[in-house]
Order: C-alpha cells, then sequence, then structure tokens
C-alpha cells in the first residue's frame, strides 16, 4: 500500500526531536487548556497559532503543535467533567452524566483512567481512518472544478449553519459577517481596495490572526468575567486509580462503537465532538443500560462519550486536509494557519506537500499515545491544574495572545483591532451568535469568491455553469437538504424528547457543535 | 422603549441587533456601487461577492426582526461596569503595548485584570511583575519573538 509508504515518511517527520518536543508541550497544554472550564480547543488552538507563526516554526511543526493542542483538549475536558461536573469543553458534556456520580462514589480513578483509554481508542481508530480515506477522498476531489468546488463550500457553510445549528438564521448571518471581513482589503483579482473606508492599516485587509484572537481569546476573557463565582468543590481523587480488566472488557465493545460512529459524524461537516459523544451516549445508553446504571455511575456512560470526541475530534482532519473544506471552527483555525504559509490548501496538497499532511497525520499517533501516558500516571497534576485562580490564568492568557498578535507584524493598529473585534465577538456571543460560522465564513471567503469568479469567467458570465455537472447539482441538493433538515429536526425532538438526564445537562452548553 | 417583561426586554437585542445590522449593509452596499473598477477581465468584477453578501446579510437581518429567537441576558450594573474596566485595559494594553514596553505595559494590565477577576493585591502585583518579566525573559530572549522594551530601553 502507497499510504503507508508515505506515514512511514510522516513518521520521520513526526519523530524529528523540534517536532517530538512541540507535540509533547502541545499535548500538556493543550490538556490544561482542555480542563479549564470555559476553554476550549478553538480557544486553544487560536491562542497557540500566532504563537507558532511568531516562533517561526515551519509549517509542518506548526500544525503539528497545533493538531496536539486540538487531541490535548479533547483529553483535558473529561476531567473537569469528571472531577467538577462541568465539562472543561463542548465535547465533554455528555461526560459529566455518569463521569461526576462515578467520582462522588469514590470511583474518580477509575473514571478517570477508563476515559482516557476511551480516548486513546477512538483517537487511534479515527486516525487509522484518516490513513484509509485520506488517499481516497482526496484523489477523487481532484476531479472538482471551480463550480463544483464553490458548490462545496455552500454545502460546508450550510451544514455548519444548518443541519445542527439550532438556530441557522444566526449561524448563517455570523458565516456572512466572517465572509465579509475577509473582503476587507485589495482585491486581489483587480487590486481595486474593498471596504478599506479609506484606511491604510486596512489596505492588506484585516489579519486572520487577529479576527481568531480577538474572536476566541479577548471575546472568551470578557465572557468568563462573568463567571467568576463558581466556588465549586473539586472531588478528590481517591480509591483504585486503575479500572480492573472486567470494567474494561465490559466497556471494550462500547468503546469500538462509539470511536467508529465519532469518527464518521466527524468526517460531516458542521457535526463535530459535541453532537458525536451525545450520540454515541444516548446509543451506549439504548443497547447496554438493562440494569438502569446509565446516568448514576456507570463506566461505559463514561467511556462511550469520550471515545467519540476524541473519534470525531481526528475525523474533522479528513475535509480539512483532503477537501481544504474545515468541518468545524477548530479545523478552519489550523486551515487559516496553513494559508499565513502561503500554502492552499486543497486536494493538491496531499501531493505537493506530503511531508505536511502525513507528517500532521504521524503526530496524531505520536501525540496520542503521549497523552494516554499523561492522562493515566500525570493525572494528579493535572488535577491540581484546576484550581488556578482565573486572576493569574486570565492575565497570562491576555499578554499570550498580545505576543502572537504583535510579534508578528509588530501593529499597534492590528492589537487595537482585535480588542475591538473581541468585543463584537462578546456583543455576537451575548446574542447567541455561534463563532464557529464566522471563522468558517473567514477562512473560507477568499476561496469561494476565487473559484466563483473562475467559474463564471470559464462561461463568460453564465450562472447555470454553477449546476452543470451531477456533482455540483448534488451539492446544491444536499445544501438546501441541510438547510431544511432543522424543521424536520424540530419537530422529531418535539415528538421524541432527549432523556431527562441529558436535557439536565445540556441546558447549559449548547449542543449546536459550532465549538468544537 | 422598553417592555414591562424580561421577555420583550431580551428580544429586544436581536432587534436592535438586526437594524444596526442592516445600516452596515447599507453602508457595504453603498461603498460597492461607489467602487470605481479600472476595467474587467473578467465577467464578475469586484464589487459582486460583498454586494451578494450584504444582500444575504439583509435578508437574515430581516428574518431576525420579524422572529427574534432568543432572550438575551446582559449583565446587571456592577458586571458592566468591571467589563467595561476590563475593555478599556484591553484597550490601553493594545494601545501602549508598543510604547510603554511589553514589560510595564504588560505588568499595569495583569494587575487591574487580576483585580478584575478577584485576585487580592498582594497576589495580583506578584502575578502581575511575574508575567510581565518572564514573559519578556521567554518569549524575547529565549524564543526571539521580538517584543518592544519600551521605557525600559537604555538607548533612549
Amino acid at each position: 500500500m502507497d499510504s503507508f509508504s508515505h506515514l512511514g515518511q510522516g513518521f520521520s517527520v513526526a519523530l524529528a526531536p523540534l517536532n517530538l518536543v512541540l507535540a509533547a508541550a502541545g499535548c500538556f497544554t493543550g490538556t490544561v487548556l482542555g480542563l479549564l472550564p470555559g476553554l476550549g480547543p478553538i480557544n486553544g488552538v487560536a491562542i497557540f497559532l500566532p504563537l507558532a507563526f511568531a516562533l517561526h516554526l515551519p509549517p509542518e511543526s506548526a500544525l503539528i503543535l497545533l493538531a496536539s493542542v486540538y487531541m490535548g483538549c479533547e483529553y483535558g475536558g473529561r476531567i473537569s467533567a469528571i472531577l467538577l461536573n462541568v465539562p472543561g469543553d463542548a465535547g465533554a458534556v455528555m461526560t459529566t452524566v455518569d463521569g461526576y456520580p462515578m467520582a462522588q462514589k469514590g470511583r474518580a480513578g477509575v473514571a478517570l483512567s477508563i476515559s482516557a483509554v476511551s480516548s486513546f481508542l477512538g483517537a487511534f481508530v479515527a486516525t487509522v481512518g484518516i490513513v484509509l480515506f485520506a488517499p481516497i477522498l482526496s484523489d477523487w476531489a481532484l476531479s472538482f472544478g471551480p463550480a463544483e468546488y464553490f458548490a462545496l463550500m455552500v454545502f460546508a457553510i450550510a451544514t455548519l449553519g444548518g443541519m445542527l445549528g439550532g438556530k441557522p438564521v444566526k449561524a448563517l448571518l455570523g458565516c456572512f459577517i466572517g465572509i465579509t471581513l475577509a473582503t476587507v482589503g485589495i482585491d486581489s483579482g483587480t487590486g481595486v481596495y474593498r471596504l478599506t473606508f479609506g484606511s491604510i492599516h486596512l489596505s492588506d485587509g484585516i489579519q486572520f490572526i487577529v479576527v481568531v484572537i480577538g474572536l476566541f481569546a479577548i471575546s472568551e476573557i470578557l465572557v468568563m468575567l462573568e463567571q467568576t463565582n463558581v466556588g465549586q468543590q473539586v472531588v478528590r481523587v481517591s480509591g483504585r486509580l486503575l479500572f480492573n480488566a472486567q470494567e474494561f472488557t465490559s466497556a471494550l465493545s462500547t468503546m469500538i462503537r462509539s470511536a467508529l460512529m465519532g469518527f464518521g459524524i466527524g468526517i460531516l461537516p458542521g457535526a463535530g465532538a459535541t453532537i458525536a459523544s451525545a450520540i454515541a451516549y444516548t446509543t451506549a445508553k439504548r443497547i447496554s443500560d438493562k440494569d438502569g446504571s446509565f446516568g448514576d455511575g456507570d463506566h461505559r456512560g463514561v467511556a462511550a462519550p469520550e471515545a467519540a470526541n476524541n473519534a470525531s475530534a481526528c475525523g474533522s482532519f479528513i475535509p480539512m486536509l483532503t477537501l481544504g473544506v474545515p468541518g468545524s471552527g477548530t479545523t478552519a483555525v489550523m486551515l487559516g494557519a496553513l494559508t499565513l504559509y502561503n500554502i492552499t490548501p486543497g486536494p493538491l496538497l496531499l501531493e505537493t506537500r506530503p511531508e505536511i499532511v502525513w507528517g500532521l497525520i504521524a503526530s496524531l499517533f505520536i501525540a496520542n499515545v503521549l497523552l494516554l501516558i499523561m492522562n493515566i500516571p500525570m493525572i494528579g497534576l493535572f488535577t491540581r491544574m484546576l484550581r488556578i485562580p482565573n486572576a493569574i490564568l486570565v492575565p497570562l492568557i491576555a499578554s499570550i495572545s498580545f505576543i502572537g498578535v504583535y510579534g508578528i507584524h509588530s501593529s499597534t493598529f492590528d492589537l487595537v483591532l482585535m480588542v475591538l473585534l473581541g468585543v463584537f465577538g462578546y456583543i455576537l456571543r451575548k446574542l447567541h451568535f455561534p463563532t464557529g460560522p464566522i471563522i468558517l465564513g473567514f477562512v473560507l471567503a477568499q476561496l469561494m469568491e476565487q473559484n466563483l469568479r473562475r467559474a463564471l469567467s470559464i462561461s463568460d458570465g453564465d450562472p447555470k455553469i454553477l449546476f452543470a455537472s451531477p456533482l455540483a447539482i448534488s451539492l446544491w441538493v444536499l445544501a438546501a437538504l441541510v438547510l431544511l433538515a432543522p424543521l424536520v429536526w424540530n419537530l422529531l425532538k418535539r415528538v421524541r424528547g432527549p432523556t431527562p438526564a441529558a436535557r439536565d445537562k445540556t441546558r447549559n452548553v449548547p449542543l449546536d457543535g459550532t465549538r468544537d | 422603549m422598553k417592555s414591562a417583561d424580561g421577555k420583550g426586554a431580551g428580544r429586544m437585542s436581536d432587534r436592535v441587533f438586526a437594524v444596526l445590522w442592516l445600516s452596515v449593509c447599507a453602508v457595504i452596499a453603498f461603498q460597492m456601487f461607489k467602487l470605481k473598477v479600472p476595467f474587467a477581465y473578467e465577467p464578475v468584477g469586484p464589487k459582486a461577492f460583498p454586494l451578494l453578501m450584504a444582500i444575504l446579510m439583509a435578508l437574515c437581518c430581516l428574518m431576525l426582526l420579524i422572529r427574534p429567537d432568543h432572550q438575551v441576558h446582559w449583565p446587571e450594573r456592577p458586571m458592566l461596569m468591571k467589563g467595561a474596566w476590563l475593555v478599556a485595559s484591553l484597550l490601553a494594553y493594545a494601545a501602549l503595548f508598543s510604547l510603554l514596553g511589553f514589560p510595564v505595559a504588560t505588568a499595569a494590565m495583569s494587575l487591574v485584570v487580576a483585580r478584575l477577576f478577584g485576585g487580592s493585591w498582594m497576589s495580583s502585583s506578584i502575578t502581575a511583575v511575574l508575567i510581565g518579566v518572564l514573559g519578556y525573559l521567554v518569549f524575547d530572549r529565549l524564543l526571539e519573538v521580538s517584543l518592544p522594551l519600551g521605557l525600559l530601553s537604555l538607548d533612549a
């Protein structure tokens, strides 16, 4: 198999000393950011992105660092879910349902270790999936013309905004706002300045990093200010630290099933870790809950969502790497990282820059092993991190964000714009706008416009070209379907209704998948 | 205009935002019509895409106006004041970052922000000094991300 020789090549990239150190550092800080309530993968990746760039890391190393932070966050979210009953990130919402009761019954060690192993298994299954499916998908995508590409991006936006958004109008509006922000500056086709309002600072457009840090670090700080009053008790880890053989074998089938489901869901644009873990949990409950122990501290109820959310996080790399179209906010940020290095994402990436793609895939395997090692013996260290007060954390996040943005262009204007965008992002979040679509729109805007204009140049202005091929037509139909799906979804929800436990836990965290 | 029940007040936010954003759409559309394009090689010039976005955003805003969907809980007055302080200190940090230099600007920002997040004077001051000094040493000296020294630079 060709893939395996490429993977070998990838391992030689990922095992280079610098990349190994970055992976370890990323895994560690990712876990810490993941376990801190409020900060999730998208914030972690956003804060690290400008740093990676300012440190002059080569593109494959930067991506390895960001991917390890992402995976670390998915591991870390479960720690606060189990010990605090507060999900550390949106993907760990369902882990609180059985994780916290387990901790209360003195089985915190078992819950933490079995969820670490399921996280490992989920991520491992999904990474194998990437190795198998990525080359196939990218071969297929090579046949895409500009019209198909445009339709594909419309489909990605429609899924993120429509199917699972819960508030399609706001998700779509957010996405259009992101696209509009990206059109500011010089137009590459004609050289005219658009929407710069005469400002020299805006003539190059709004920097991607400024938008990312504004939306995901500054606005997060403003949101955190309102939540300073939490005086929750951390459950002490006592009793057995490791699960026993019987617990492992009884959960194994749940883990594998959840991992496969998570991977499949992760590939879909728009549906991320949050949705995956919710579906995996409800499925596990339906299949295995014979004595009603789910919701009351069943270890399988911890294993299912954790396997699924890690699998889905890894699966979400597939559309980003093979199509150049990210399916989630976090992968959109990573895709933007590539464009900072003047690397055009898309199906050609696998051929032109194999060291980036395969290096990243290999580093997912390595990061996963590192995380398993960190998360079982070193768990005590991480639980202590739960006590970091915001009075130290927030100034630290603010200064690191500023260092990253300043380190790139040394521009005061960028810093001020970043704070203003942060305030704008805060207002949007208070109005219940999901932030994922904004960044997705911002990242996709240029490609969308280029492909639209290229397609219409080919047809000399005839819009029929957008609907000319069967592939394009099916993508348009799919996009229309997912936009109409929320209506059907809502009807179904009204008929069936979620389980009482799930409804309880998800009241505060919207299950819209836009913060994955 | 204030409605008596909290529900109405909450949904008002969506409407206010929709109206404001409609005017943003109008500005974008106006800017695009005003735009002078020297000559076009291609059937679709630089105006079409932003215009399309303005129209789509306007449609979304109209839908929000007709059916605002969420209650918004804006923070109470004391929290709003703290928020204003936080924004002001971040803006000042941004504006004075290169003038004051990283260590001084960061320590000042950290002190205010740590206080806002409930730190005591003592612990906030220690945090502030540590982040300012260590941040500079780690990032500028160790990791070679060039940061301004500002007030502390000796060559002035």
